[in-house]
C-alpha cells in the first residue's frame, strides 16, 4: 500500500484486511490519487483513475437526467472471477473517489459494509486543512511525478 | 530413535507362501528383491491386507515413509483391524514424533489384539515417549473427530477421524481457524458479544467449532444424524480437556 | 414466488419471540433480497456478514470432504445469527437475542427455507 496522505494509511488498511479487497485506489474527484494498494505500475494508476472519475461523472449525469436526488451512491461490476465497486465519498477534504477490485473471497456486500465504515474512519481521521496551495502550470508535472513516486516508490 | 515395530511378529495368511519369502528377504536385508516378491503377491492378491503390510515394512525400511503409509493405510482399507498396519503407522508418526496419533494407532491395534504383547510394549514405549503434557481426553467423548487449532490454522492436537490423513487434518485446521475468525467477526460487529460457537449443519455431517483459549479453537464432527443438542454438549465436554491441557501446555 | 409470500415468511419468522429481525440474502454477493427487522438492526450488514460466515463455513465443509452446509449457526453471549440455506443461491437468515427460542427459530427456518425460490 502507498500513501500520500500519511492519515489515509490505517484507515485504508484495515478497510483492505476487513474486507479482502483485492486493489484498491483512492483518488480526489479531480483525479489525484491519494493513495494506492494492489497497482504495480503507474500507468495502470493512472488509466484506473481517469476512467474511475469519469465513471462516476457519467453516472452522476445520468442520475441528473432521470431526476434521482444526489448522485449514485456506487457503481458496482460484478464479473465471473472480480467485481469492481466504483463509489464517491464526503471528506474534510472534498468529495473523494475510491475504486474497489474484490474476487470471491469477498462479495458486494461485504465491501458495502466495510466502506461504509472506512468512509467514517477517514473523516475522523482527516486533519485540519491547511492552506490550499495554488498548483502552477509549471509545477504541476514535478507535483505529479512526486506523488507517483511516493505512490510507488521511486519508480 | 527405536523402531516400536516387533520384526519378528509380522501377521501371516496361511498358505501364501510369498508373504514367508518376502518377510525372510526382508529380514536379510534384500530389500529390493523382498518388494518384488510382495509386488508380485500383491498382483495376484490385491485385498490381502498382510500383503499390503508386507509391503509397508519393506518401505519403510527402504526410507520410504509415505509409500510406507500408503500401504499400509490400503491394508486398513482391506482389514480396518489389522494389527500390523496400525503398528507400522504408528511407528511412522512415532518416528516423526507425533505421539498422539501413533498412541492412536496403537489403542486401535490393541482393542483388534488385546493380549499382542508386542502391540502392548509398543503402546507402553510411546506413552513412556510423550512429553508430560497429555492431550484432552478426547477419544472418551466418542465423537467422529476432535480437532484443536490455534488461531492461525496450525493443528495443536487431534484429528478429523481415526483414519484420516494428517494433511486433511491440517487442511481442516486452517480452514477452521477461518471460519472461527469470521465467526468473531460477525458476532463483534453484529454487537452479539463473545462467540460461544459456530455450528455447521450439512446432509452428512455436523460440525461445530468452540473458542478454546488465545484464539484457540476446537473442532467437533459428528455424522448428521446426532442431535445438535448432543454435539454441542460433547464440544463443550471437549473445550474444557482441551483448555485444560493448553493450560499445562503453558 | 411473490415478494407478498417473502414477507409473510419474514413476518413470521420475526414474531419468534427473541427474534429481532429477519431476512433472504444472497450468499453470492451479500447483499439483501428481502427483510424484515427492527430499526436497530441492520440487514444489510447482517447480510454481508451472513453470506461471509457461510462462505467460510462451505470451505471448512470442503475441507473435511462433507457436503455443503445446509444450516449455520453462531450463537455468542449476546445472540444468535441462525442462516439456512434456500434455493441457491438465497439463505433466510435471522438475528435473535440470546434468550429467543433458538430450537424453534432452526426449526422454523428450515420448514420456511425451501420455500422461498
Amino acid at each position: 500500500m502507498r500513501v500520500l496522505e500519511p492519515w489515509v494509511a490505517d484507515p485504508l488498511a484495515e478497510f483492505l484486511r476487513e474486507s479482502s479487497a483485492r486493489v484498491a485506489l483512492v483518488m480526489t474527484s479531480a483525479g489525484q490519487v491519494i493513495a494506492q494498494h494492489g497497482f504495480t505500475r503507474s500507468l495502470d494508476v493512472m488509466s484506473a483513475a481517469a476512467l474511475g472519475a469519469g465513471i462516476l461523472a457519467t453516472t452522476g449525469e445520468l442520475a441528473r437526467i432521470i431526476g434521482t436526488a444526489g448522485n449514485f451512491g456506487a457503481v458496482v461490476h460484478q464479473g465471473e472471477q472480480q467485481g469492481v465497486w466504483l463509489a464517491g465519498f464526503d471528506t474534510p477534504r472534498g468529495r473523494w473517489i475510491a475504486l474497489v477490485t474484490f474476487g470471491r473471497e469477498s462479495s458486494v456486500g461485504l465491501v458495502r459494509l466495510f466502506f461504509a465504515r472506512f468512509a467514517e474512519q477517514l473523516a475522523a481521521a482527516t486533519p485540519p486543512a491547511t492552506a490550499v496551495r495554488e498548483v502552477l502550470a509549471e509545477g504541476f508535472e514535478r507535483e505529479l511525478d512526486d506523488s507517483l513516486r511516493a505512490l510507488f516508490g521511486g519508480s | 530413535m527405536t523402531d516400536i515395530r516387533d520384526p519378528g511378529s509380522p501377521a501371516r495368511a496361511p498358505g501364501l507362501a510369498f508373504l514367508e519369502l518376502g518377510e525372510r528377504l526382508r529380514q536379510r536385508g534384500q530389500l529390493d528383491a523382498a518388494a518384488t516378491v510382495a509386488l508380485a503377491g500383491l498382483a495376484h492378491y490385491p485385498t490381502l491386507a498382510d500383503a499390503h503390510d508386507l509391503l509397508g515394512r519393506i518401505r519403510v525400511e527402504q526410507g520410504q515413509d509415505a509409500v510406507a503409509m500408503a500401504a499400509w493405510r490400503a491394508a486398513l482399507e482391506c482389514d480396518v483391524s489389522h494389527v500390523g498396519a496400525r503398528k507400522g503407522l504408528a511407528y511412522i508418526a512415532f518416528r516423526a514424533r507425533d505421539f498422539a496419533t501413533a498412541e492412536e494407532h496403537l489403542e486401535l491395534a490393541v482393542r483388534a489384539a488385546p493380549h499382542d504383547v508386542t502391540v502392548l510394549a509398543a503402546l507402553d514405549r510411546v506413552r513412556a515417549a510423550r512429553p508430560v503434557v497429555e492431550p484432552p481426553p478426547i477419544a472418551e467423548t466418542g465423537a467422529t473427530g476432535f480437532l484443536l487449532f490455534d488461531g492461525q490454522g496450525m493443528r495443536l492436537n487431534g484429528s478429523v477421524g481415526p483414519d484420516a490423513p494428517e494433511h486433511l487434518a491440517d487442511a481442516v485446521a486452517a480452514e477452521g481457524a477461518s471460519l472461527a475468525r469470521e465467526g468473531a467477526r460477525v458476532a463483534r460487529l453484529l454487537s452479539l458479544g463473545d462467540v460461544q460457537h459456530v455450528v455447521v449443519e450439512s446432509s452428512d455431517a455436523r460440525v461445530a467449532i468452540f473458542p478454546v483459549a488465545e484464539g484457540a479453537s476446537l473442532l467437533v464432527s459428528r455424522p448428521a444424524a446426532t442431535p445438535v443438542g448432543r454435539l454441542l454438549a460433547l464440544g463443550q465436554r471437549a473445550s474444557s480437556a482441551a483448555r485444560d491441557w493448553l493450560g499445562r501446555l503453558g | 414466488m411473490s415478494g407478498d409470500r417473502w414477507q409473510q415468511i419474514l413476518r413470521e419468522v420475526t414474531g419468534v419471540p427473541g427474534v429481532r429481525g429477519a431476512l433472504i440474502l444472497s450468499a453470492d454477493d451479500g447483499l439483501v433480497v428481502a427483510e424484515s427487522a427492527m430499526d436497530a438492526l441492520d440487514t444489510a450488514d447482517v447480510a454481508a456478514l451472513a453470506a461471509m460466515l457461510v462462505s467460510r463455513a462451505g470451505r471448512c465443509a470442503a475441507a473435511m470432504g462433507t457436503a455443503a452446509p445446509t444450516a449455520v449457526h453462531l450463537t455468542a453471549r449476546h445472540g444468535a445469527l441462525v442462516a439456512v440455506a434456500g434455493p441457491e443461491p438465497l439463505w433466510l437468515a435471522a438475528v435473535a437475542d440470546h434468550d429467543a427460542e433458538l430450537g424453534r427459530l432452526r426449526l422454523l427456518l428450515g420448514d420456511f427455507a425451501g420455500a422461498i425460490g
